[in-house]
C-alpha cells in the first residue's frame, strides 16, 4: 500500500489476534497484486497494454471499473481513472517544472473515461491510454479487510492503511477510537476524533506540489483540462459509513477546489477541512 | 460543476462495489431514541411519596437538527409540615381552604396532609447546527399542576474552537410562573383563623419570572479526560412565598404558642401563627464544575456546584459517580453530599412582643420563614445504579438511592427541632432506539 498500514484489536485472545492479522495483511496483499499499476503481471497491466483490444475482466475488476465509471458520472467527469498518464508531465516534487501548454494539450488526447468502451465485463482502451485504480485501491482494501476480519470476529477492529481508516464494530462499554489526524506541515496529530464506528478517509497534498511565480499548483489535476485544480484544500477528511465512500468524498471534495467546503455541506457528511 | 448532493448514489455505488446491504448508519440517522423512566421517591415517617414516570424521546432531524421531546408526570401524595414548629402543648390548624380543622399532638411536627397533587410537564429542545461549528438550541417547558402553572423558554448558543477541543456556549432563560393557591393566596405575616372564620387572603393567584444567564466552558484535557465549568447569574421576581407555610409566634413568658390580646382566639379567631412572608426579589450566583475522566474501562465523574443568593443561602454541593464494567453490565456507586446555609430570614418562630405585636398582631420584622428548606442543612445521599445493555440498543437499568437530611435549627428549645428526613428513591429505565 506504499505506506503505514496497522491493525488495532481490541479482543481477549492472542490466537485470535494473530489470526486476524494474518487476514488482513493477505487480504492487503492479494488486492494491491491484483489492482497495482506498478506491476506486469495483474490485470491493470494486460488493460493498459492491450492497445484498442477489449479485455475481459473478473468479477470484483468489473465491480471496481462499474464503481469508477459511477464516480465519474457523479462528478461530471472529475473523478477520472484514466488521468493518470497527466502525472507523466507533472511531477509535484516542490520545485517550479510547470509543463508548457501543448505538452498538456497533446495529451489530454489520451485522457477521458467517456472514450473508454466499457460494456459486458470488457474492458476497451485507445491506444495510449491507461487505467490507474489508485484513487480508489486503498480504501477499497481497508473495506475487504473489514469484511474479513467481521467473518472472524465481533469485536471491534480497527484498521488504518496510511492515513484511510475503518472499524470493524464499536468497541465494548461505549468504548471509542481515538484517532488522529496529521494536518500539512505541522508534525504533531493536532486533532484527536473519537471513532465509535464506521470509516475516516483523508485526501491531502502532503507536501507534493509546485511553487512558481507565486502561484502554488497543487497535485490535484483537473483530467478535463489537464491542469492542476486551483485553490485546492491541502487536507480533506471525511468520516463516512465505509471507508471507501470516505475517501470518495475526500477526493471529491479535493476536486472542488474552493468549493469543497459548500461540495461536503451539501453532502451532509462529518469533514475537516485545512 | 455544480454542487449536487450525491450522498445516496455514493452510499448505493459502495455498496454494490462492497456487496454489502445498505449500512446500519445509514437507516439509523432517523431513528427516536426513546427512554422510559418511572421513579418512586418516599420519605419516612409518612410524608411525601412521588410516583414520577417519564418518557423522553429525541431524533435527527436531517441537515444538522434535532429534537427531543420530555414528558413527566409526578404524582404527590402525603404530608408536608406547615412551618409551625412541634410544642409541649397539642396545637389546631385551619386547612388552606378554611373549612377545616386538625389538631396535632404535643411533640409532635405539624404536617398539613391536605397536600396532594398531580404535576405534568412537557419540554422540547431544537437544537440547530448553525455552521460546522456552531449550533443553537432553542427550548421551551410547559408544567402544570393543581395549583401552580410555569411556562419556560431559553435559548443557547455553542461553538467549538481548538479543533473542536473546547466549546463555549451561552444561554439564556425565562420562565413566567403562576400559582393559584388552594384557598387562595394568604395575607403576609396575617394570622392563621379558625375554620370558618375570616380568612385573611389577597387574591386567587400570584405570579414571578425567573430570569437566567450562563456562560460556560467544555474542554477536552486529554483523550480520557473532559472538564466543564458554568457561570449563571438569575433572578427571581415576583411572589415567592409558600403559600401553606406559616411561623409560629411565641409567647416568650410561657415558651408555648401565643395565647393573650391578639392571639386570643376565643374572642379574635386568630391563631398563633402568621403567613410566612420571604423578598420578591432573589439573585443567585451559580458556579458549576465537572469532570468526566475515562479510566480503561470505568468512568469517573466528579462535579462541584457552588450556589450563593442574596437570601444569603451558600450551598456546595460535591457528587462523584464511579461507573464500574462488568462483563456484560455495569455497577454504578453514587455518593453526593450537600450543605447549605440558613436564609438571613430564616427564624424557628416569631416571638411575641419583641416580634409581633401583642395588641396588633403587627409584625416588625421585614421577612420570616421558618420552612426547613432555608435552613441550614446537610443531605447525603448515597446510591447505587445497575445497567445492562440489553442489545446494541437498548438498555435497562434501575437505580436505588437512600438521602438523609439532617437540618440544624440553631438552639431551640427540647422537642421542638424540625425532624430530620430519611428518603429513599427508586428508578427503573430503560432506553431504547427506535
Amino acid at each position: 500500500m506504499a505506506s503505514p498500514c496497522e491493525v488495532l484489536m481490541e479482543v481477549d485472545n492472542e490466537k485470535l489476534a494473530w489470526q486476524l492479522l494474518d487476514v488482513v495483511a493477505r487480504e492487503a496483499a492479494r488486492i494491491e497484486a491484483k489492482f497495482s499499476r506498478y506491476r506486469d503481471d495483474n490485470i491493470i497491466h494486460k488493460i493498459n497494454t492491450a492497445a484498442d483490444k477489449p479485455v475481459e475482466v473478473d468479477d470484483e475488476t468489473a465491480r471496481l471499473l462499474d464503481f469508477a465509471d459511477q464516480l465519474f458520472q457523479m462528478s461530471d467527469g472529475l473523478f477520472d481513472i484514466t488521468s493518470g498518464v497527466l502525472r507523466q508531465l507533472w511531477r509535484f516534487d516542490g520545485s517550479d517544472r510547470i509543463p508548457d501548454k501543448e505538452a498538456v494539450e497533446n495529451i489530454l488526447d489520451r485522457v477521458g473515461w467517456q472514450k473508454a468502451d466499457w460494456q459486458n465485463n470488457q474492458l476497451r482502451l485507445d491506444k495510449g491510454m491507461e487505467i490507474d485504480l489508485g484513487g480508489i485501491g486503498k480504501e477499497y482494501a481497508v473495506d475487504r479487510c473489514i469484511q474479513k476480519v467481521g467473518e472472524l470476529t465481533d469485536q471491534s477492529v480497527l484498521i488504518n492503511f496510511g492515513g484511510d481508516l475503518a472499524t470493524s464494530c464499536p468497541r465494548r462499554h461505549g468504548k471509542f477510537w481515538s484517532v488522529g489526524r496529521l494536518i500539512t506541515g505541522r508534525d504533531q496529530a493536532v486533532a484527536l476524533f473519537q471513532l465509535f464506528k464506521g470509516a475516516i478517509a483523508t485526501s491531502g497534498d502532503a507536501n507534493r506540489y509546485l511553487l512558481k511565480d507565486g502561484v502554488r499548483y497543487s497535485h490535484v489535476l483537473n483530467p478535463k483540462t489537464g491542469w492542476p485544480i486551483v485553490d485546492a484544500a491541502h487536507t480533506v477528511s471525511v468520516a463516512a459509513n465505509t471507508c471507501t465512500e470516505a475517501g470518495m468524498f475526500s477526493t471529491l471534495a479535493m476536486l472542488q477546489g474552493s468549493q469543497a467546503k459548500a461540495f461536503l455541506g451539501v453532502q451532509g457528511v462529518e469533514h475537516w477541512i485545512d | 460543476m455544480q454542487l449536487k448532493d450525491i450522498k445516496t448514489q455514493m452510499s448505493l455505488a459502495t455498496c454494490t462495489l462492497l456487496q454489502i446491504a445498505v449500512p446500519a448508519a445509514q437507516a439509523e440517522e432517523n431513528e427516536w431514541d426513546v427512554e422510559t423512566a418511572i421513579l418512586f421517591y418516599n420519605e419516612d415517617d409518612s410524608r411525601v411519596s412521588a410516583v414520577e414516570p417519564a418518557i423522553y424521546a429525541g431524533r435527527e432531524l436531517g441537515d444538522d437538527q434535532r429534537i427531543d421531546l420530555r414528558l413527566v408526570v409526578d404524582v404527590l401524595t402525603g404530608a408536608t409540615p406547615n412551618g409551625a414548629h412541634a410544642s409541649s402543648v397539642a396545637q389546631t390548624f385551619t386547612t388552606p381552604s378554611g373549612k377545616d380543622s386538625y389538631t396535632v399532638k404535643a411533640g409532635e411536627t405539624p404536617l398539613d396532609d391536605t397536600f396532594q397533587d398531580t404535576r405534568v410537564s412537557f419540554g422540547a429542545d431544537w437544537l440547530i447546527g448553525l455552521d460546522r461549528l456552531s449550533r443553537l438550541t432553542l427550548g421551551g417547558n410547559l408544567s402544570k399542576e393543581y395549583d401552580y402553572q410555569s411556562l419556560g423558554l431559553s435559548a443557547t448558543y455553542a461553538r467549538d474552537f481548538n479543533d473542536r477541543n473546547t466549546t463555549l456556549s451561552a444561554s439564556v432563560g425565562f420562565s413566567s410562573d403562576t400559582i393559584e393557591a388552594e384557598g387562595d393566596i394568604p395575607t403576609e405575616f396575617q394570622p392563621m383563623v379558625v375554620e370558618g372564620g375570616s380568612r385573611n387572603r389577597e387574591g386567587a393567584d400570584d405570579d414571578k419570572t425567573i430570569t437566567d444567564f450562563m456562560i460556560g466552558v467544555t474542554q477536552v484535557i486529554s483523550r480520557n479526560t473532559i472538564m466543564q465549568l458554568n457561570l449563571s447569574l438569575g433572578n427571581t421576581d415576583g411572589y415567592q412565598n409558600d403559600p401553606f407555610k406559616i411561623v409560629t409566634v411565641v409567647d416568650p413568658a410561657t415558651g408555648l404558642p401565643a395565647t393573650g390580646a391578639f392571639f386570643n382566639t376565643a374572642t379574635t379567631g386568630n391563631l398563633p401563627y402568621v403567613y410566612e412572608k420571604r423578598p420578591d426579589t432573589r439573585d443567585r450566583t451559580v458556579l458549576y464544575f465537572k469532570t468526566v475522566h475515562h479510566l480503561d474501562e470505568d468512568v469517573i465523574n466528579f462535579s462541584y456546584r457552588y450556589y450563593n443568593d442574596d437570601w444569603e443561602i451558600t450551598s456546595h454541593t460535591f457528587d462523584l459517580k464511579y461507573r464500574y464494567e462488568l462483563e456484560d453490565s455495569y455497577l454504578q456507586p453514587h455518593v453526593r453530599f450537600y450543605t447549605q446555609d440558613a436564609a438571613e430570614f430564616y427564624t424557628h418562630n416569631l416571638a411575641l412582643d419583641s416580634d409581633v405585636d401583642a395588641t396588633s398582631g403587627a409584625v416588625s420584622l421585614d421577612y420570616a420563614s421558618n420552612d426547613y428548606r432555608l435552613a441550614e442543612s446537610e443531605t447525603v445521599t448515597i446510591g447505587l445504579k445497575y445497567g445492562v445493555p440489553l442489545s446494541n440498543n437498548s438498555e435497562f437499568s434501575v437505580r436505588g438511592e437512600f438521602i438523609s437530611q439532617t437540618v440544624d435549627d440553631g438552639s431551640v428549645p427540647d422537642g421542638e427541632e424540625t425532624p430530620d428526613l430519611d428518603a429513599i428513591i427508586l428508578q427503573v429505565n430503560y432506553s431504547l432506539l427506535w
